[in-house]
Order: C-alpha cells, then sequence, then structure tokens
C-alpha cells in the first residue's frame, strides 16, 4: 500500500494516461452498426417509393391526385433543363439564408445581451412573449404592404420567423451558466464584461446551435410562406402556380427541391458547428 | 466555548511567535453572522463564528452536515454579504472579492471548451498578465502536478483526478497568498485523494502559503493541517479547535495517517461531531 504513495505525483500518469480512442474491433463494430441502420433507411424509403408507384402506375385517377415517384422524377428532369429549378432554389436559398442569418444575427445578440441586466430581461419578457406567439402568416399583408413584393418581403418575413427563437434559445443559454462557474470567475477578479465573454458567450454556444439547427426549417417556411402571398419566382412560387394548375407531380418536385435546401443547410450549420466547437468532437 | 480561536497554533508557526511587529495576519474572522430569509422567515446561517488563519498554516474547518461551510466559503470570500461581524484579509476589511486568494471547488469548474493549459491560464488572461508569461507559468504549474504532456488536452479526455489537479493548477499558477479549498477531494477515490493530498500540501508548505480547508473528511482534515477546527450544527459557532501535533513529515499523507496520534483526534472529533443516526 505505502509503496505506492512513493513516487507522489508523477505516479499518476501512467494509469490515467490511456487516450480515449475506441479499439479497432470497437470502430469495427460502430461502422456496421451504422451500415445497417443507413441500409434500413434506404430500403424503407425504397419500399414507400415502390408502393407509390405501383399504387398509382395502373390507376389514372390515383396518379392524378397523387402524383407518381416517376412523374415526379420526370418534373425534375424537366425543370432542371429549362433551368427553373436551379432558379427557383436559388431565390429560395437565397431569401432562407439572409432571412436565418439576419434573424440569428439579431436575436442571438440580443437574447445574450439580456444576459447583462435581470431587469431589462424582465421588463422585455411579456413582450417578446406575445411577439413571439403571433402566427407569421398573419404578418404577411403588412409585410408586402411596407417592403413590396420583391427579395425584401421575403428575408423581412424569413427573418421574423427566425429572429424570436433565437433569441429565446440563445437567452436561456446566457442564464443557464453555472452559479459556480461565474463565482469561480470573480474570485479570479474577473469584470462583469470578461465573464460575459470568456464565459457565458461559449457556454451559450451549445444552445445557440440548437436554435440554429431549429431556425434553419423556420427560415425556410418564412420565405415559402411569402412567396405564396406574392411572388414572381422561388420554390414557394412554384409550389403554389402547380398547385392551383392541379399538376401534383410538379409540387412534389419543387417540394424535393426544398427539402433539400433544407437538408443542405442544417448539413452546413453541423459543420459549422464542428468547426467552432472542436471540444465536442472528441467525446 | 472557545471564543476567539487566535493563533493558537505556536509550534508549527514558531518565526512569529516572539516578535513584536507581527506582520497582517492573512485572514481574520471577528464575530460574523449570516442568515438567509426562507418563505419570510429569517434562518440563522452562521451564528457567530470568529477564527484565524495565520501565515503558513493550514487549517482545516469540519462540521456536521448542513452547517453552512459552504455559506462561510462564499461570505469570505464576499461572494456573500454577512450580517454582522468583520472580516479582515491581511488586516483590512475590503468590499467584493479579496485579491490573492485562491477558491476551489469539489466540482473542477473546468471551461470545456478550454484545454488543461488555457483552463490554468484562465485567471493570468483575467488579470492581463502577457500571454508567453502566462503560457510558460501554466505549462510549469502543470508539470509541478504531473500533468507534463496533457496541457493540450480537453477536460472531457481527463479522468476525475486529473480534472481535480488542473483545477488545483489553475488555482495554484496565480500565487495566492491563501487558499480556499471547499471539499475538493471529495469526489476521489481514495489513491487519488491521497496522491493529490500530497501534492497540496507540498505546494502549499513550500510556497508559504496560508490553506483554509472545509472538509467533512476527518481524517483529510487531520492530516493536512496544523489546526482543525469544528463548527457545531446551526446557526454555526466554534465548537472545538485542536492544534494537530503528530511529529511526522506533514507533507505525506500515509506517515500522518501512520503516526500514533491520528486516530486519537480522529476520535475527539468524531465525539465532538455528535452525529446521529437520523
Amino acid at each position: 500500500m505505502t509503496t505506492g504513495m512513493e513516487n507522489g505525483i508523477n505516479s499518476v500518469i501512467p494509469e490515467t494516461a490511456q487516450p480515449l480512442r475506441l479499439p479497432t474491433r470497437q470502430r469495427w463494430h460502430k461502422l456496421r452498426t451504422m451500415t445497417v441502420i443507413l441500409a434500413t433507411q434506404v430500403a424503407l424509403l425504397a419500399l414507400l417509393l415502390g408502393f407509390w408507384e405501383h399504387m398509382t402506375a395502373s390507376d389514372k385517377q390515383a396518379a392524378f391526385m397523387f402524383g407518381s415517384p416517376s412523374a415526379i422524377l420526370g418534373f425534375l428532369g424537366q425543370m432542371a433543363r429549362d433551368g427553373s429549378l436551379w432558379r427557383d432554389t436559388y431565390v429560395t436559398g437565397l431569401e432562407t439564408l439572409l432571412g436565418f442569418v439576419i434573424g440569428n444575427f439579431f436575436g442571438t445578440l440580443i437574447g445574450l445581451l439580456l444576459w447583462y441586466s435581470r431587469f431589462v430581461s424582465r421588463v422585455v419578457e411579456p413582450f417578446v412573449i406575445a411577439l413571439g406567439s403571433i402566427p407569421i402568416i398573419a404578418l404577411a399583408p403588412i409585410i408586402i404592404i411596407w417592403f413590396g413584393t420583391g427579395l425584401i418581403s421575403k428575408v423581412a418575413m424569413s427573418t421574423l420567423s427566425v429572429v424570436i427563437v433565437a433569441l429565446v434559445t440563445s437567452y436561456k443559454g446566457a442564464i443557464g451558466v453555472d452559479a459556480d462557474q461565474i463565482n469561480l470567475m470573480r474570485t479570479l477578479g474577473a469584470s462583469k464584461f470578461q465573464i460575459f465573454r470568456k464565459l457565458v458567450v461559449p457556454a451559450s454556444l451549445t444552445d445557440i446551435f440548437a436554435g440554429l439547427k431549429l431556425t434553419v426549417g423556420f427560415a425556410l417556411i418564412g420565405a415559402i410562406v411569402g412567396e405564396f402571398m406574392s411572388s414572381s419566382e422561388g420554390l414557394g412560387h412554384a409550389i403554389f402556380k402547380a398547385g392551383s394548375l392541379y399538376i401534383i407531380p410538379k409540387v412534389f418536385a419543387a417540394l424535393v427541391a426544398t427539402i433539400a435546401l433544407a437538408l443542405l443547410l442544417t448539413f452546413v450549420v453541423g459543420r459549422i458547428e464542428r468547426l467552432l466547437m472542436p471540444w465536442r468532437r472528441i467525446q | 466555548m472557545m471564543g476567539k480561536a487566535n493563533g493558537v497554533g505556536v509550534a508549527s508557526t514558531g518565526p512569529m511567535a516572539g516578535t513584536s511587529m507581527v506582520p497582517a495576519v492573512p485572514l481574520v474572522v471577528d464575530h460574523v453572522a449570516k442568515s438567509y430569509e426562507v418563505d419570510g422567515k429569517i434562518v440563522p446561517v452562521i451564528g457567530d463564528l470568529s477564527l484565524s488563519l495565520n501565515k503558513g498554516e493550514i487549517v482545516s474547518i469540519v462540521g456536521p452536515s448542513g452547517c453552512g461551510k459552504t455559506t462561510l466559503l462564499n461570505t469570505l470570500c464576499g461572494l456573500l454579504a454577512r450580517d454582522s461581524g468583520h472580516i479582515r484579509w491581511y488586516g483590512q476589511e475590503i468590499e467584493g472579492q479579496p485579491q490573492n486568494v485562491g477558491y476551489m471547488l469539489q466540482k473542477d469548474l473546468l471551461l470545456p471548451w478550454r484545454t488543461a493549459l488555457n483552463n490554468v491560464m484562465l485567471g493570468l488572461e483575467i488579470r492581463g498578465v502577457a500571454a508567453s508569461e502566462a503560457v510558460d507559468r501554466s505549462r510549469a504549474m502543470l508539470d509541478q502536478l504531473g500533468l507534463h504532456g496533457f496541457a493540450d488536452h480537453y477536460p472531457s479526455t481527463l479522468s476525475g483526478g486529473m480534472r481535480q489537479r488542473v483545477a488545483l493548477a489553475r488555482t495554484l499558477v496565480n500565487e495566492p497568498g491563501v487558499l480556499l479549498l471547499d471539499e475538493p477531494f471529495a469526489s476521489l477515490d481514495f489513491q487519488n485523494k491521497l496522491l493529490i493530498e500530497n501534492d497540496t500540501a507540498k505546494l502549499v508548505r513550500e510556497g508559504g502559503r496560508s490553506l483554509l480547508l472545509i472538509t467533512h473528511d476527518i481524517e483529510e482534515a487531520v492530516s493536512l493541517a496544523d489546526r482543525v477546527i469544528v463548527l457545531s450544527k446551526r446557526p454555526t459557532r466554534v465548537k472545538a479547535v485542536y492544534d494537530i501535533e503528530l511529529g511526522v513529515e506533514r507533507t505525506d499523507m500515509m506517515a500522518t495517517r501512520d503516526s500514533p496520534d491520528f486516530s486519537k483526534y480522529v476520535r475527539r472529533i468524531w465525539a465532538d461531531l455528535d452525529v446521529v443516526l437520523q
């Protein structure tokens, strides 16, 4: 017993020096599990599409009402060839991206700054809740009157869909910081600004990114609802137009492009998260 | 009632005993009281507490569960306002946080987005020490605590014992005159605990620092400290004070536990705590 204590300080290292890397066999196992999951997902999708195709192949009325995977694919090809697919996706993508960035920037900034003053945050709380409970579509007529029918009104719709969510998630992250950690910073002599910059902001990153992922969808909804109200291009416009002409497969084709856009944006946010929070990769 | 438990540790703080110009005592707590308001009722936590911590001295505070030890620590650090009494750091009463005081809890409170090295540097960074100097000092501190080669690891990849060592390094790198530790090793297993206690004792005594250690572990209190202060139940007062003389090297936690008087102190403190099955 005593012998282990003798060499004091340096004896800690050997037993704990294991870097956290999985052994090959475990890694192989993990890879295999992921492959199985992916294969199941692909099979499920194929099954669904096959069923859809089968049910609509012989039934003209069903094909009209529900479209069919082959028809959707046909429209996607046609839209890609005439360029409308790329232009509509680009327009909606730009509106969504601008709304997403502007809304999250201001929402997060305000949410984090509210940490500074409990008084101010309590004063604004009911207003934030009230604003957050307004359905965005109810604002659309006013926004079109104020900002016209062009790009800006869609960006405004998208921004408004995002900003309150971003504000609330970042504020929750900021006030959720461990009180002991704040006390530690204070005993180290940190000023309020130093506590904010070195502790509160990085500690809120997890919540901020959760908000970012959530608001990708909201930004897209804002842009598409804006396009529904009045527009001459964009995926929302394509969906609306095809829908009013009863061209169901074309609605689905535009929907596929919308989903692809949402997945792309979510993927990019995930990449940025990994880049900005390297310490979470290692766990 | 012991009243003021001032400078009883004559044996261990010899050089100061005879001089008339006594340098300012690092910490004097003078009749401090603190209560909380719970549902409109005043609940006294600290009744009337006086104690002092001399230069180079290690003092342990033990007390029954829920006796307000953590409240005491936060009051000392200026994180909580006291109701009455005086707290003097180096002879002066101050507003806010005392300078030159290190603070460490059971939770390591490492920032997960900072590497071990950057966590240690936190205090130096806050005080505006030049980056290159901060890096050098922090690296040296990690090396001293046996964490050479782990400077660039994130806390999530370190074991509990290593994380607590990083926290200790973060406290010591600021070269505090006084350390306030609140159950810092309570979550560690016995072996890691003994090792880090050894290092703590060594670094504190070699640096001539003072240490106030709040703990519920009587053996830890006796093996580390020159003096053990036993607190009463709430409202907290000083119940008893023991000068610990074990006659062995005080930086070896196994030797102190082996010394014949060790269990005598432990038994008496245990009796003082008046622990009853609830």
